[in-house]
């Protein structure tokens, strides 16, 4: 029908099909379901907080993703997105709620604040998160557009789509974690 | 109620605590010792109609000998009349009255002068840091402090410019 | 003997203790927008005391401010009530002019009071779909932001930026409306009040929405004038009291526009004059395009204005005006001065003292929300855990404003 032509499904990873089965490597298996579901915690604290607002509304979507579900609790959530100014106050949350977050776990830092400090080079602002918590994909822009957002979760979707499975249990990782000061828990 | 009257009137009740009037600025500008800075307000309030605090902050004039200044912008909304009012401390006896049992407004705003600049405000219930970490041991918006902070590693003055 | 809260001095004896029980709200929450807390001690299902903490985004403006010249400042001014950006912009420009004793044109004011008015319905439509949203009803918010998308369009079209708008110049714009913002303009005006009467339909006369916000969180007149507050929240409690109208600024005298006032104070009453205040903008804006006078978009002020490049680039004395005026070495008064505008929230206030050079001595933000959310705990004290969330975005708390 030509309904099928409209919309665009997730593409299948390589591998070997034939007709009753479908045989490809457990990461890329794993990956294509993780990416395409993640649940994201929006950790919105200023400006870019609206501006991703504006993204879960109805015109820029970011649903289409598999990012419908919001979670406000770190516990079951995959993304921390950190949107706007960490000031000095607030770093010992952030870092107690990734690690709240159960592995794997990304982090993506929307907006110029939260990336580098932005504009507010002071004594109180926290000059980028990446001084607390290991970030995977920073977004700038002050504040970016929705399509902005966009484009830096569909780069979260392809470093989740790629990961490899025992990524996190490898030491170089455990030693990242140690140099943030995280507390890794068994 | 005219402004002229109402100078008038307090510097009758209040004369030797009226240091300085002035009615050439955008709102009329009195200056007052800082003892008794709680006794006018309320008269204000109470007899003047001056319903209403807009605003309490601070400021600091490092060559002065008074070096910490306290504004206060009232409102009279029955007459529609702003009045500012200023009163400077020494920075080693910044003591003012509290005005938190007249106008309820005023405890954020006396607590955001308190980390700030460092009045401190006799008579307040809690007078504790509102803006900046608890553990901050000084007073950030005085002029002898820097406004980037100095810990930082990744931003190199060179190319800021300072 | 604990004493709670100790600005309420609330003195609990060991009995009472065993009662009572602590929940942290925040700083991180859902239902609250923006980052601030609040320890909340409960007796079972009521609020007995609350202990509030904010701070958690402070970014020093008023520090920066001292570094920056004034025509910077706009753009710290754009992240204070992040909601309604251009309102805070046009307020620190009139704050300038009237610093350096600047008159507009009609023009001008007009075109001021378009933009002014669209910022406040913009902020005003955040606050009231989210008050919809933290009572259950997500269907509102999900029509009314994509009228902000509408709004976002004209922005872009004035000033090529979505939210931190950083919109106009000392002495009003830096270019006129186009043909397309002014059309774009005129059709949001028209789809605005059928959208608006869908969202009333369903939240205004619904009985779970009216059951759940008359009565929760109120305030008094006299209470909240002691307070300090104003705008929307105070307007509710019943007093009249309105920038726009005790000193008005950018010929608003030239309109007449109603103001509406609630008559308890509470969540009702402030989305009722939240709801009025957007109809009223509709008013204004559609009054202020149809009326727009001819003449320039912009006031020369001598101390702030570029000229244009062509001349910078080619001709001598220009390229001088343009260095000497990056450079701060521009005549500017050293007075102080106080002007408020009518923000979405309320009295906004810019309290600038200038020493005569490039940048402010001393600038201080009055900042309704900060001033009005003091009045919290006294607001929810004896109601249940959820009259305290809905209290609390009725109140348009704004992070940005609280702690600048």
């Amino acid at each position: 029908m030509s309904e099928k032509d409209k919309y665009t499904v997730v593409e299948a990873p390589e591998g070997y099909s034939a007709p009753g089965f479908f045989a490809t490597t457990l990461d890329k298996a794993v990956g294509l379901a993780r990416k395409n579901s993640l649940w994201p915690l929006p950790f919105a604290t200023s400006c870019c907080g609206i501006e991703f607002m504006a993204t879960m509304g109805a015109h820029y979507d970011l649903g289409r993703f598999g990012a419908e579900r919001l979670s406000f609790s770190p516990r079951q959530a995959d993304l921390l997105m950190v949107m706007g100014t960490i000031a000095k106050k607030m770093a010992p949350v952030v870092q107690q709620i990734y690690e709240q977050m159960a592995e794997p776990r990304w982090v993506i830092a929307v907006g110029a604040c939260a990336s580098s400090g932005g504009v507010f080079d002071t004594y109180s602002v926290l000059q980028g998160i990446d001084k607390v918590v290991p970030v995977d994909v920073y977004v700038p822009g002050c504040p970016p557009r929705p399509e902005q957002i966009i484009d830096g979760f569909l780069k979260i979707q392809e470093l989740v789509g790629n990961e490899p499975l025992r990524r996190r249990y490898s030491p170089e990782y455990k030693e990242m974690l140690e140099s943030y000061g995280i507390k890794i828990d068994k | 109620m005219e402004y002229s009257i109402l100078l008038q009137e307090l510097k009758n009740k209040f004369d030797k605590s009226i240091l300085s009037i002035d009615e050439t600025a955008d709102i009329p500008t009195v200056v007052i010792s800082s003892t008794s800075v709680k006794e006018i307000i309320s008269f204000l309030k109470e007899q003047q109609n001056f319903i209403f605090l807009t605003d309490l902050c601070g400021i600091h004039y490092p060559e002065q000998e008074k070096e910490l200044g306290v504004i206060y912008h009232l409102h009279n909304l029955v007459d529609n009349k702003r009045l500012r009012l200023k009163t400077f401390v020494t920075k080693a006896n910044p003591q003012i009255e509290s005005i938190v049992s007249v106008f309820s407004g005023a405890n954020w705003m006396e607590r955001e002068t308190f980390d700030f600049y460092g009045v401190d405000f006799v008579g307040h219930p809690n007078l504790i840091r509102i803006l900046n970490v608890e553990y901050m041991d000084y007073h950030p918006m005085l002029k002898e402090y820097p406004l980037e902070d100095a810990t930082r590693t990744d931003k190199d003055d060179r190319f800021f410019g300072r | 003997m604990k004493t709670i809260n100790s600005e309420h001095h609330l003195d609990l004896t060991k009995e009472d203790e065993k009662v009572y029980s602590t929940l942290n709200l925040g700083p991180t929450h859902p239902a609250t927008h923006g980052i601030f807390q609040n320890v909340l001690t409960m007796n079972g299902e009521t609020i007995v005391a609350t202990e509030q903490t904010i701070g958690y985004i402070h970014r020093a403006f008023e520090k920066i401010a001292e570094r920056r010249p004034y025509y910077q400042i706009t753009t710290l001014t754009d992240r204070l009530n992040y909601c309604s950006s251009p309102l805070n912009n046009i307020g620190w420009h009139l704050a300038v002019e009237k610093l350096l004793g600047v008159e507009t044109n009609k023009r001008v004011d007009y075109m001021r009071i378009i933009v002014m008015e669209l910022a406040r319905i913009a902020d005003h439509l955040v606050c009231n779909s989210v008050i919809g949203v933290d009572s259950g009803a997500l269907t509102g918010f999900v029509y009314l932001f994509q009228e902000r998308e509408k709004i976002y369009e004209i922005y872009e079209e004035l000033c090529g930026a979505r939210l931190t708008t950083n919109l106009g110049c000392v002495g009003g714009f830096d270019r006129d409306f186009s043909i397309v913002a002014i059309q774009k303009i005129r059709e949001v005006m028209k789809g605005l009040p059928k959208v608006l009467h869908e969202f009333e339909n369903l939240l205004m006369r619904n009985r779970i929405f009216m059951d759940r916000t008359i009565n929760v969180g109120g305030i008094t007149a006299d209470r909240a004038l002691n307070y300090g507050f104003s705008g929307p929240c105070l307007r509710a409690a019943g007093i009249d009291y309105d920038v726009r109208v005790q000193e008005p600024y950018s010929s608003y005298n030239d309109f007449d526009f109603i103001v509406p006032i609630g008559q308890n104070g509470d969540t009702y009453d402030r989305f009722c004059v939240r709801q009025t205040e957007m109809w009223e903008s509709i008013k204004l804006v559609n009054n202020a395009l149809e009326n727009l006078p001819e003449g320039k978009f912009n006031t020369e002020v001598p101390a702030f204005y570029f000229p244009p490049k062509e001349d910078v680039y080619s001709k001598m004395e220009p390229l001088i005006s343009h260095f000497k005026k990056v450079m701060g070495e521009i005549d500017i008064p050293a007075k102080e001065i106080y002007k408020a505008v009518e923000g979405a929230n309320g009295e906004l206030g810019f309290y600038v003292v200038a020493d005569g050079g490039r940048t402010p001595y001393r600038l201080h933000f009055r900042r309704p929300g900060f001033i009005y959310y003091q009045a919290f705990p006294e607001m929810i004290a004896g109601q249940s855990l959820s009259d305290a969330i809905l209290t609390m975005s009725s109140m348009n708390v704004i992070a940005g404003e609280l702690d600048a």
